[in-house]
């Protein structure tokens, strides 16, 4: 393509990442260090640390992100280095099934994992039920704070993440580098600790890092908990007077350093250090066939990794179709009922409508930058290509949370964007929000698409007389159609599915969308809680429907549309 | 039928000089090959004549259009690719039909054409087959009716038999003149196959360092190479070193430790004097084996090694200073034991005198 064109996109997607990544940054790191008289202050920050309600937030978020990271690690890594090294029964359903639950909204599974592990909950009186706890002194399995039914929630959606990155990083180490070690005497477990765990290191880390920022800034899992004392939903109570309490910037500028340092920290830890890639495979290795002890253990644990992380996706379901469900192990009558009043709600269908239209322009927008960006970072050889790159990586980096806030502060009356403020129309600012977050997946997987297309495909298109952008739509496009789908996919259940941006920007009933709906129904007293789940199973049957739809025209298994 | 004009053509990439001042001018109708050695720059000159380089320097010509500045899609030149960029997503039809439909040819043209271009390469009855369902050699053949059936002003080949097996190539090489010769196309053939160049080729460039060491027919390059490179690179060749005892027009006596020499000096441009260090470059096939000398261009050696290939046989001769390879048609290689002695004689017409 001409220079002058890629300069362009490059012009154009660069403006977009100023206005708006870094300008709701800045806006926040303004409010949080400009005080009223207009200088300089850190006494905000200070007082953050001062203030033991701040504090215990702090720690709680920390713990959050914490726990939350091992669990996921716990269950991804046995789960990644069983599919690197075996064929199991069921190994290509059960390795896509097992990265459902990404894509499964956790704040919906809440509701359910509050019925299953409450005090009057499923769990208990299934205990009861067969003797082994007395009736009148429930155990109490979130604890008192609750942080344990945000932390299992957290783990449970986000441990395919780190599962992908772990399996990409089995499958580059050389099995040499294994068998040199067995040759030395060294095998089994002691074997893995020694010689496979540093190598894939980097990977662990990777797939990690997101998910503690993750799981660190989680909003909507500790509000269906009523967890208040963490810093995400501090923050979001302090949004009410945004115009007047400096706070609410503080503590997302602390929560925006302590994720940005830790990104940054894993990069330079492993730009350095990345043994891992030095040399190419130089046997085959590949999965072996299990024996049947092995095919069991294998195949048991991905269906036992799917079933508990979709457990509380089934309360959900249970929840939605239960007439009362109290001290009981299964609910005590059924009915439709609920899904009838969730469809009757004034909130539901333009709430249904408005998350359709959100989170499609918000992925089409996703798509024409993700395209752009990855052609000049690919095809062409612009100075500063790869500040582009690493400019569509970062919102990997910043919590959703912290843009979210960004957009509301930079919106705010007085502020050159106030005409993109959401309490007038929140569609223009919502949709960029969705997309900026979601545009690291597009990028990604259209990236991915370029490097594995010959550009040679292309010059001979121009060759034959077709100007390059049509070369594009006719030669590129249909051949990167797959990874362009699974990347837009991606992007759209994430957006179906956002808590953040839509809790915090949406403000309006006739605004809101799926999320926001979902949380205000559980707000209500009595049949919130049914209504809400009524609700939640709409959602997750409609992006199903999208999902394998998709899958389907695409002739391709589920997994390997998340794999791309 | 165009001509192609390369003036003072400067390509960089950063401090790299890939094509440093090529000027050359390919006739129409010609079928013209570029040689060398990979990193000489004959990829670079293909790309800059198709458009997808930009030169640093000179200028590009199509005829009298200078076309130097004109992007890709807008010069008409038909290019085969070295991986043929056949395109996976359309059938084998579908990419024939792709240039015309860029061109906006009327659909029933199209189709007539497509077949035609098609059967032209024995591919007729594949028009609906997928890409990935086509041997290497029909995939070649397809990539070539792909870069005709637009009727481009010349045809651009990089190296389009480099995938393919040595039959295969041998078949391809008299296809590819067969159909630039029937519809008296201009063509450029970018190789390091020597074989290949040699065979089909109506004229050659050898290029070194970016730079064109030397243009001109088969027989010409092979048998009067200009310089020490190009007469290592075309061709197997003995080189001796020697000095000039006296010059006679284009022609020198040279004294080497095998003894002396005359022959004709390779680049006709150069005027050495007495005394100067030079190069010679004898093939193995100009020498003939006698059991006499003679009194010059002889060379008295023992056999070494040998290789009997039927037709030809290939003889290592030891002499004083150099081991000579040295080709016989038509052998006895039971006269030719190993150890024994004989004179080597050249004639002067088979010496070339180079710049050492």
């Amino acid at each position: 393509m001409s220079r002058s064109f890629s300069r362009l996109v490059f012009l154009v997607t660069a403006i977009f990442f100023v206005l708006f990544f870094l300008w709701p940054i800045s806006e926040t790191l303004y409010g949080a260090f400009i005080g009223s008289d207009g200088k300089f202050t850190i006494d905000y920050i200070a007082e953050v640390f001062r203030n033991p309600l701040y504090v215990e937030g702090l720690w709680n978020s920390l713990q959050m992100g914490v726990w939350s990271t091992l669990l996921a690690s716990l269950i991804a890594i046995p789960l990644a280095w069983m599919s690197d090294r075996f064929f199991f029964p069921g190994k290509s359903l059960l390795g896509a099934l097992v990265l459902v639950p990404m894509i499964m909204p956790p704040f919906v599974g809440a509701i359910g994992v509050k019925q299953i592990l409450g005090q009057q909950g499923a769990l208990n009186a299934l205990l009861v039920d067969i003797g082994l706890l007395d009736s009148t002194h429930p155990i109490d399995w979130l604890g008192e704070g609750r942080i344990w039914g945000v932390i299992i929630l957290n783990a449970l959606h986000l441990y395919p993440i780190l599962y992908l990155n772990v399996l990409a990083a089995l499958a580059n180490v050389d099995p040499a580098m294994e068998e040199a070690a067995e040759n030395l005497g060294c095998t089994g477990f002691r074997k893995f600790c020694r010689i496979t765990l540093p190598l894939i290191m980097p990977g662990i880390f990777a797939g990690g890092t997101i998910v503690f920022i993750w799981s660190f800034t989680e909003l909507g899992v500790p509000l269906m908990f009523d967890f208040t004392r963490v810093t995400s939903v501090q923050i979001f109570y302090g949004i009410k007077d945004i115009g007047a309490n400096p706070f609410p910037f503080a503590l997302v500028v602390v929560l925006l350093c302590a994720t940005v340092l830790l990104y940054a920290g894993s990069k330079l830890l492993f730009a350095r250090d990345s043994h891992a890639m030095m040399a190419k495979a130089t046997s085959q290795g590949g999965p072996r066939q299990a024996g049947l002890a092995m095919g069991l253990v294998c195949s048991g644990a991905f269906g036992l990794v799917t079933f508990l992380a979709v457990l509380p996706h089934i309360g959900v379901i249970l929840v939605a179709f239960s007439t009362d469900w109290y001290q009981t192990i299964l609910p005590r009558g059924w009915t439709l009922s609920h899904f009838e009043a969730a469809l009757g709600h004034s909130l539901t269908l333009p709430s249904i409508q408005n998350s359709l239209k959100y989170a499609g322009l918000a992925t089409i927008l996703d798509l024409i930058l993700g395209v752009a960006i990855a052609y000049v970072v690919v095809r062409t050889r612009l100075a500063g290509r790869q500040i582009l790159d690493a400019m569509a990586m970062l919102p990997l980096a910043v919590p959703g949370l912290v843009l979210a806030f960004g957009y509301l502060a930079m919106t705010q009356e007085g502020k050159p964007f106030a005409f993109l403020n959401p309490t007038i129309d929140p569609l223009i600012i919502l949709v960029i929000a969705y997309s900026v977050r979601r545009l690291p997946y597009v990028v990604r997987s259209a990236a991915a698409g370029f490097q594995q297309t010959s550009v040679t495909l292309e010059e001979a298109a121009q060759n034959l007389g077709c100007p390059p952008l049509r070369t594009l739509r006719r030669i590129t496009i249909p051949l990167i159609a797959a990874n362009l789908l699974a990347g837009g996919l991606l992007a759209f259940s994430f957006a179906m599915l956002e808590v953040s941006d839509s809790l915090i920007l949406a403000q309006k009933q006739q605004d809101f969308p799926i999320t926001k709906a979902i949380y205000e129904l559980y707000q209500l007293l009595g049949e919130g809680r049914f209504v809400a789940s009524a609700l939640g199973v709409w959602a997750m049957a409609f992006l199903a429907v999208t999902i394998i739809g998709t899958s389907l025209i695409l002739g391709k298994k589920l997994g390997a549309i998340f794999r791309a | 039928m165009i001509a192609i004009t390369i003036e003072k053509l400067v390509k960089k990439f950063g401090d790299t000089v890939a094509l440093n001042g090529i000027s050359l001018r390919i006739e129409p109708g010609e079928l013209f090959f570029l040689l060398g050695p990979s990193g000489c720059g004959k990829t670079t000159l293909l790309r800059n004549i198709a458009g997808f380089y930009i030169p640093d320097e000179g200028r590009i010509l199509f005829g009298d259009e200078d076309v130097t500045a004109l992007p890709p899609h807008k010069r008409n030149t038909g290019m085969m690719f070295q991986s043929y960029a056949l395109w996976p997503h359309m059938t084998v039809a579908k990419n024939v039909a792709f240039g015309l439909e860029e061109r906006r040819v009327p659909q029933a043209e199209i189709r007539q054409r497509v077949q035609t271009a098609l059967e032209s390469v024995q591919m007729g009855p594949y028009a609906e087959r997928k890409i990935a369902q086509l041997s290497g050699g029909q995939q070649q053949r397809v990539a070539l009716a792909r870069a005709l059936v637009i009727r481009p002003r010349c045809v651009l080949l990089d190296e389009p038999l480099s995938n393919l097996d040595a039959r295969l190539r041998l078949e391809m090489r008299s296809e590819i003149r067969r159909v630039c010769k029937e519809n008296g196309l201009t063509a450029i053939y970018v190789t390091h196959d020597q074989k290949e160049a040699l065979s089909i080729s109506d004229r050659m460039a050898v290029l070194e360092g970016g730079r064109i060491a030397q243009i001109g027919t088969p027989e010409q390059v092979y048998r009067r190479p200009k310089t020490r490179v190009v007469a290592d690179f075309i061709g197997e060749t003995n080189f001796l070193n020697g000095k000039i005892q006296s010059l006679d027009g284009a022609k020198a006596l040279v004294e080497t430790n095998e003894g002396l020499f005359e022959g004709f000096l390779g680049d006709p441009e150069w005027m050495p004097s007495a005394g100067d260090s030079v190069l010679l470059s004898i093939r193995p096939e100009s020498w003939s084996l006698c059991s006499a000398p003679a009194l010059m261009n002889s060379v008295k050696g023992r056999i070494g090694e040998s290789v009997y290939l039927g037709e030809v046989a290939q003889y290592q001769l030891q002499a004083s200073a150099h081991d000579l390879k040295v080709f016989e048609l038509n052998p006895h290689i039971s006269a030719r034991a190993q150890g024994q002695e004989f004179f080597a004689l050249a004639s002067v017409d088979d010496v070339v005198v180079l710049k050492p």
